[in-house]
């Protein structure tokens, strides 16, 4: 009998097999091997098996059914290895996100690869995702991102780019994130803002799922009953997978993802792939949630630290001015009694001296020194106060009425006129009143020489952006910028130019309460002071 | 003649006021402390007091409450180096308030006001 078929062939020709291609030429020689791989598909093996059949010979039905057995089971082998192929992907592909995700705590990362993940063809393939994140404090259901093409020819670029650079997850977040992240947020923001849902809207198909931690296929969304019409025509597509972000029982958020571009069918293995890597990337966003607040939190503890340092370094430096302003007052108040006992007797002796004694000079010397040490004497006494701003709100006009009022005697017998215009709806001003009316009474009776013809002081009160500031124009005394520079020094000689601590002490008083002093001098011109009061309590620093 | 008492801890200062308020024609009684001042009230009149606030020890701003309790009809001058107490609530108890100087003037032109203010008042109560 012949036989079409080379099936009881020990060795062969690549010829005489039909099924045989190149590369396959060990199996020339190998007759088992060949039998088991090729014979059994083969047409010319069926033909001799139907002519054993007719043969009559008993053999041939066994023999057709053990073959029929036998496809059956290669078939099955086959599709498992292939089903087992994918899922040996699938898990290199989980292995390589959950590398990705757990080495991140930034959000946007973690964002990037979740729906980088969902797109990409290396990934779940779909052609478009959107992730929503739950904000518990406004309880809504927000949308934070959306990726994917919005058109056909935006799809076919990309798809195109992303065929060219063969790149890993890693890889393909890493360019989403630097160069696509601001443009895909700005591209679906719109439709982004609409897919928004109160959590407390229970009928939702969003908090449905959300609620119910498990995915949703959605399909015939259109006519869903559960699909409110607006999402529809949002999303634009009849099916779209819901799938719900789910940390250790807390809602974090919600991954749509549809097909938009092809249509391609959502299948339920599609949708157990994605359900499996929704957990990491649940986990992973609510992770990057909690350090981007532990950052919040570092940044504040940081802050109030640094602020703490600050308030310890000034305390430091409180106490030690307290220490100062305590010496300061101590010495200044041990040498008053005596400067007072030795300027009262000067006094009381030359008033029962005769005008013809000749040591009626070294008397007058004697007052004219201690008056003299008197003042310095009130000045320190002064400055020490100075340390400690006691304030309140008080009223501008209230203040310049009470310093004029208190100086008016000696200005008046100076033969000097002094003016106020208060400005319209002063506010109250938030000052040391004590300290602001000894600033005001020096700046009205400082004794600088150089007294000019116009023998006036003019005062002005105007509301501004920060406070109230108060004018002083004297006319009277003629003074150089620079001269009046070195009177706004503390404790320098100033002898001849007046009193001298007075204006320095002014200065450091208005300093130290932070309100602004400003004093500008023409040699013909007069005096201008410039005080901008505070009409807020400023923080405590 | 107004008789004025004087309360200082510096013997300096109590010769000096002494003098000083003599010339102006009052009689001056001197005390170094509170209980010698407590002493010098005891069965006398006095038209005013001048306090010093710091005496060695004590506090003038107790013997000023003890003389407004007890004297209350005599006014009474806080006299001090320390400018502070003039925001003192206790201090403001007292008629009249002067920063220690050698220049007495204030507290002579003080001392004038107040017995005439009291002056008044004992011719308004007549």
């Amino acid at each position: 009998m012949d036989r079409e078929c080379c099936w009881n062939r020990d060795v062969i020709e690549l010829a005489d097999c039909p099924e045989m291609g190149p590369g396959e030429e060990d199996l020339l020689v190998s007759k088992r091997q060949r039998n088991l791989e090729k014979c059994c598909e083969c047409h010319k093996f069926l033909t001799d098996l139907k002519q054993l059949r007719g043969d009559a010979n008993p053999l041939a039905p066994v023999l057709a059914s053990f073959l029929g057995e036998f496809r059956r089971q290669k078939n099955q082998i086959q599709s498992l290895v292939s089903f087992l192929d994918n899922k040996t992907l699938e898990i290199r592909f989980l292995h390589e996100l959950g590398s990705v995700l757990q080495s991140s705590v930034d959000l946007d990362e973690v964002l990037s690869v979740a729906l980088t993940a969902i797109t990409a063809g290396k990934g779940f393939g779909m052609n478009r995702a959107f992730l929503l994140l739950t904000d518990r404090s406004a309880g809504l259901l927000r949308g934070h991102l959306g990726i994917g093409p919005r058109n056909l020819e935006e799809a076919g670029q990309v798809w195109n780019e992303i065929a060219q650079n063969d790149m890993d997850l890693k890889s393909l977040a890493q360019n989403f994130r630097l160069n696509k992240l601001s443009s895909e947020r700005a591209k679906f923001h719109d439709l982004l803002e609409q897919l928004t849902v109160p959590l407390a809207n229970k009928k939702h198909i969003l908090i449905k799922a959300l609620d119910g931690k498990r995915p949703i296929m959605v399909e015939g969304a259109f006519q869903h009953p559960d699909v409110p019409p607006e999402l529809a025509r949002l999303l634009g597509v009849d099916t779209f997978l819901l799938m719900p972000l789910i940390s250790r029982n807390r809602r974090v958020g919600m991954i749509i993802a549809d097909n938009f571009i092809t249509h391609r069918t959502i299948t339920e293995e599609d949708m157990r792939s994605i359900e499996s890597f929704g957990f990491p990337v649940a986990f992973a966003i609510e992770r990057a949630s909690l350090y981007d607040k532990l950052q919040v939190e570092l940044d504040r503890v940081t802050a109030a630290g640094k602020k703490l340092k600050e308030q310890q370094e000034l305390i430091v430096r409180m106490e030690s001015m307290a220490l100062v302003g305590r010496i300061t007052s101590s010495v200044a108040h041990s040498v008053r009694n005596p400067l007072m006992i030795i300027g009262g007797f000067a006094r009381s002796m030359l008033k029962n001296s005769p005008e013809s004694d000749p040591k009626r000079t070294f008397i007058e010397s004697i007052v004219a020194e201690t008056r003299q040490l008197e003042g310095v004497l009130d000045e320190i006494l002064n400055y020490s106060d100075s340390l400690y701003p006691t304030k309140d709100f008080w009223d501008v006009s209230q203040l310049v009425e009470t310093a004029l009022r208190d100086t008016a005697d000696n200005l008046t017998s100076l033969g000097y006129a002094t003016s106020y215009s208060p400005g319209d709806d002063l506010p109250p001003v938030y000052i040391d009143f004590k300290q602001l009316s000894y600033c005001l009474r020096t700046v009205l009776q400082n004794d600088i020489a150089g007294i000019g013809v116009d023998l006036s002081i003019a005062i002005w009160s105007q509301r501004c952006e920060d406070g109230v500031i108060l004018r002083i124009e004297d006319h009277s005394r003629h003074i150089t910028q620079a001269e009046l520079d070195h009177l706004l020094v503390p404790f320098s000689e100033t002898r001849d130019l007046g009193a001298g601590l007075g204006l320095a002490l002014c200065k450091t008083m208005l300093e130290k309460q932070g309100i602004p002093f400003i004093v500008q001098a023409g040699e013909n011109d007069g005096i201008r002071y410039t005080i901008t009061l505070p009409t807020r309590k400023e923080e405590q620093t | 003649m107004s008789r004025l008492l004087v309360v200082d801890d510096e013997a300096n200062i109590r010769l000096l006021y002494a003098e000083e308020l003599k010339d102006e024609g009052y009689e001056v009684v001197t005390a170094a402390s509170s209980a010698e001042a407590a002493e010098k009230l005891q069965g006398t009149t006095f038209d005013l007091a001048v306090l010093d606030i710091k005496l060695k020890n004590e506090s003038g701003i107790d013997l000023l409450q003890k003389l407004v309790k007890e004297r209350h009809d005599m006014p009474v001058i806080l006299c001090s180096a320390f400018s502070c107490y003039k925001d003192d609530f206790s201090a403001w108890l007292a008629d009249g308030y002067i920063v220690k100087s050698g220049d007495l003037t204030e507290l002579k032109q003080e001392i004038a006001r107040l017995l005439a203010k009291k002056a008044q008042k004992v011719k308004a109560e007549v």
